[in-house]
């Protein structure tokens, strides 16, 4: 189905039309939404935005280089307080100051990558979340970034146009987050998207054909690192405050599982990835207002659980999502998209 | 004349149907106001989850007595699990979907100060947050209630009983360093400024230490001979154990978030006996009407929970929203509700007298102290040694 003929078409963005004509769609619908929606969806779709670009940064290390990462909390919070301090301590405006702190949780992550040059699988899992964990405590032991008690975020200015509405930072985000989507899907189809997944598949044989693998891993890290950094600098403005609990371990396994239940080694997949477990997030908090099910959950919880009840149906089910999705459908929601689309193919014949 | 007549009545008419409109009230209908909460159920603060499951109870047990004014409350309870980002999700949630009309305490500073923004930009009724941090109060914000009473105040209070009743020379503060502790250390520096003293030493922790040992040399190193203790349950307990290992033996006293003695008694292993704490709320043995009418009322509607301060403290501190609620009658508006929050003095629920005026909004500015003193209890033909607190003051007061 997927015959390439020549290497044009391996490098192009887009594969077919139809392909460009539901971008253009998604495109309009997203810039129409804003006027249709109240402020809460708004919001939602804001974390939604954000969380796709930090999916987007860690499935570029996870699923197309092959390394993995329990601390991309650490550089969510590096990109959030580089941020907020380069507008308050040095009085940067915030079109400046947001890639600036990209750029400074880049510079963290080619460090972290370093070690990760000799360490693999389990043994890089637990050097990344120690790496996680130090970042906040550090951050909380910095008294002019606030310390324990966190920061608020100053007012956004955009050129004289002070962003304060949900709507307006929906406006900020979603362009940034399309912008940094496309640069993803153009950097995988390049040489240097091609060494990662070339080091993914076999480190050995990449470094035979000629991939420099220190500069290639380290490489991954810190672009990985740039998009995670300009997600938290995003965040601390949609948050309005920021602190050290705001990035905790259960933040950097939440991003590691949009990843992997949306789909590894692909860009469509991180943003299913990152919607759902966003909405999931969200819509479970409230699974006691349901009908019916609501009250009998709640005293299921009640009798069976401890006694803070239903919260523990809400980890529950959830675990229970990704489980499913992951043993039926090991590729994720991506792999599942691509059935649906096999199946359809021939309908109704 | 006609004419005027039938225009001055259409005029009347109007001004009357907007008088009874007079806008409706966002979670208020004649027999529903609805009122939320974020706490933590899950994650590292669970345990201070009590607090919103306690709310819950009280408003059931309003509710089963006809509710205020004859509304019933429905509650909305959310698990935020400490996290900051989450909190602001739920308020927004709760006010832009749910349609609440206000929210009731939310246990943790950051968490709070996460939303703190938004219900100021809203203008939401927010009563009695579970933390004595004085963000909330200070500077004063119209729709914003304190009832916690403030960490300076409360060391102060401890400072004094400790060198005016106790006769101690030699006072150190071991605290946690952050806003919370570093509130502590202001408020015993103060009085000791006042008295022309000097603390005897100053020893932080960080949250994530385990390892006290430096601590308790320092502090005895210094030969004080009182602590006061501004620190998490785990750092107290640990503090207690390795002192006792090491043979130091101070006057500990300790802030009221760590008031819930049965349960300090249990993870000390006993070593919390003697302590000298400050409190918000009555002990649990108390005898006083309204703690036997909750308790019932936990027994009754929620049987699996702990009778401990910070489940009932959710009983308290709602106690003054609902007074706020019952006094501003049909109208409950917000510029209404914060008139008749206003009113409010020397409002007595189960914790210290609530006073607010229209220059003040931190309710309770009282502590009282106790010690804890060990007592057996049968349970199931087996003695139990618990922890139980005596009262050694009546509610205290800065002067």
């Amino acid at each position: 189905m997927d015959m390439k003929r020549d290497y044009y078409e391996d490098i192009r963005l887009l594969d077919s039309g139809p392909q460009v004509f539901w971008l253009i769609a998604l495109i309009a619908a997203l810039a129409l939404f804003p006027f249709l929606a109240g402020s809460y969806h708004i919001y939602t779709v804001n974390l939604m935005a954000i969380h796709v670009i930090v999916a987007l940064g860690l499935n570029l290390l996870v699923g197309y280089t092959g390394q993995i990462s329990l601390g991309h909390a650490g550089f969510f919070a590096i990109g959030a307080y580089a941020t907020l301090a380069l507008m308050q301590n040095l009085g940067l405006p915030f079109l400046i100051a947001l890639p600036l702190g990209g750029f400074i949780s880049a510079g963290f992550g080619f460090l972290l990558g370093l070690p990760a040059l000799r360490l693999e699988g389990p043994y890089l899992a637990i050097a990344t979340l120690g790496f996680g964990l130090t970042i906040t405590q550090i951050l909380g032991r910095l008294d002019f970034l606030g310390g324990h008690m966190g920061l608020q975020s100053p007012a956004l200015n955009i050129f004289g146009w002070t962003v304060d509405s949900d709507a307006g930072r929906y406006a900020v985000i979603m362009p940034i987050c399309l912008f940094l989507a496309w640069g993803l899907r153009n950097l995988t189809k390049t040489r240097v998207g091609r060494a990662f997944v070339a080091i993914r598949d076999s480190d050995i044989a990449a470094e035979c054909i000629g991939v420099n693998l220190t500069y290639y891993k380290t490489l991954a890290f810190a672009v990985s690192a740039f998009y995670t950094g300009i997600g938290g600098g995003l965040m601390a403005f949609v948050l309005g405050f920021i602190s050290p609990h705001t990035f905790n371990i259960m933040v950097s396994i939440m991003f590691l599982a949009m990843v992997v239940v949306g789909g590894l080694g692909s860009v469509l997949g991180s943003v299913m990835g990152a919607v759902l477990i966003t909405w999931l997030q969200l819509e479970l908090a409230r699974i006691g207002e349901l009908p019916y099910l609501g009250p009998l959950l709640t005293e299921l919880s009640k009798q069976v659980f401890t006694v803070s009840g239903l919260p523990n149906v809400q980890y529950v089910v959830f675990g229970l999502i990704m489980v499913l999705i992951i043993i039926f459908e090991p590729l994720g929601l991506y792999g599942f998209w691509i059935r649906t689309k096999i199946y359809w193919r021939t309908w109704p014949f | 004349m006609k004419k005027l007549l039938v225009l001055t009545l259409v005029i009347a008419a109007l001004a009357v149907a907007g008088a009874a409109w007079a806008g409706p009230v966002q979670g208020v209908t004649d027999t529903e106001i609805k009122i939320g909460q974020w706490g933590p159920q899950t994650g590292p603060a669970a345990l201070w989850g009590a607090v919103a499951r306690g709310t819950g109870v009280y408003f059931d047990l309003l509710n089963a007595e006809g509710g205020i004014n004859g509304r019933k409350i429905k509650y909305f309870l959310r698990d935020d699990g400490y996290n900051p980002n989450r909190t602001k999700a739920i308020a927004k949630e709760l006010w832009e979907q749910e349609k609440i009309w206000g929210f009731a305490c939310g246990v943790g500073t950051s968490p709070g100060m996460a939303v703190m923004p938004y219900i100021i930009k809203n203008n939401i009724p927010w009563v009695g947050m579970a933390t004595g941090s004085p963000h909330w109060t200070q500077p004063l914000k119209k729709t914003i209630f304190g009832v916690y009473p403030l960490y300076p105040d409360e060391a102060q209070i401890l400072t004094s009983y400790a060198i005016d009743t106790l006769g101690k020379k030699k006072i150190a503060f071991f605290y946690q360093n952050d806003d919370y502790g570093k509130g502590g250390l202001d408020g015993c520096l103060r009085e000791l400024k006042k008295r022309g003293m000097k603390l005897a030493a100053d020893v932080p922790v960080e949250v994530g230490e385990t390892d006290l040992a430096s601590h308790v040399m320092k502090l005895k190193k210094a030969g004080a001979d009182a602590v006061i203790m501004w620190v998490y349950p785990k750092h107290a307990a640990i503090m207690l154990g390795t002192a006792a290992k090491l043979g130091y033996r101070p006057q500990w006293m300790a802030c009221s978030t760590l008031s819930d003695v049965a349960l300090m008694f249990k993870i000390t292993k006993g070593l919390w006996k003697g302590m000298i704490f400050g409190n918000f709320a009555e002990l649990p043995d108390s005898t006083s009407k309204l703690m036997l009418k909750y308790h019932r009322a936990q027994q009754k509607y929620a049987p699996k929970e702990r009778w401990g301060v910070f489940f009932y403290a959710g009983f308290g501190f709602v106690e003054p929203m609902v007074e706020g609620i019952k006094r501003a009658g049909k109208d409950l508006s917000v510029d209404n509700f914060v008139k008749a929050m206003e009113t409010l003095k020397d409002f007595q629920g189960i914790m210290g007298p609530i006073t607010y005026s229209a220059e003040r909004r931190q309710g309770i500015k009282q502590v009282f102290l106790a010690k804890c003193e060990p007592d057996i209890m049968m349970v199931k033909g087996k003695k139990i040694t618990y922890g139980k607190g005596k009262r050694l003051s009546d509610w205290l007061k800065l002067d």
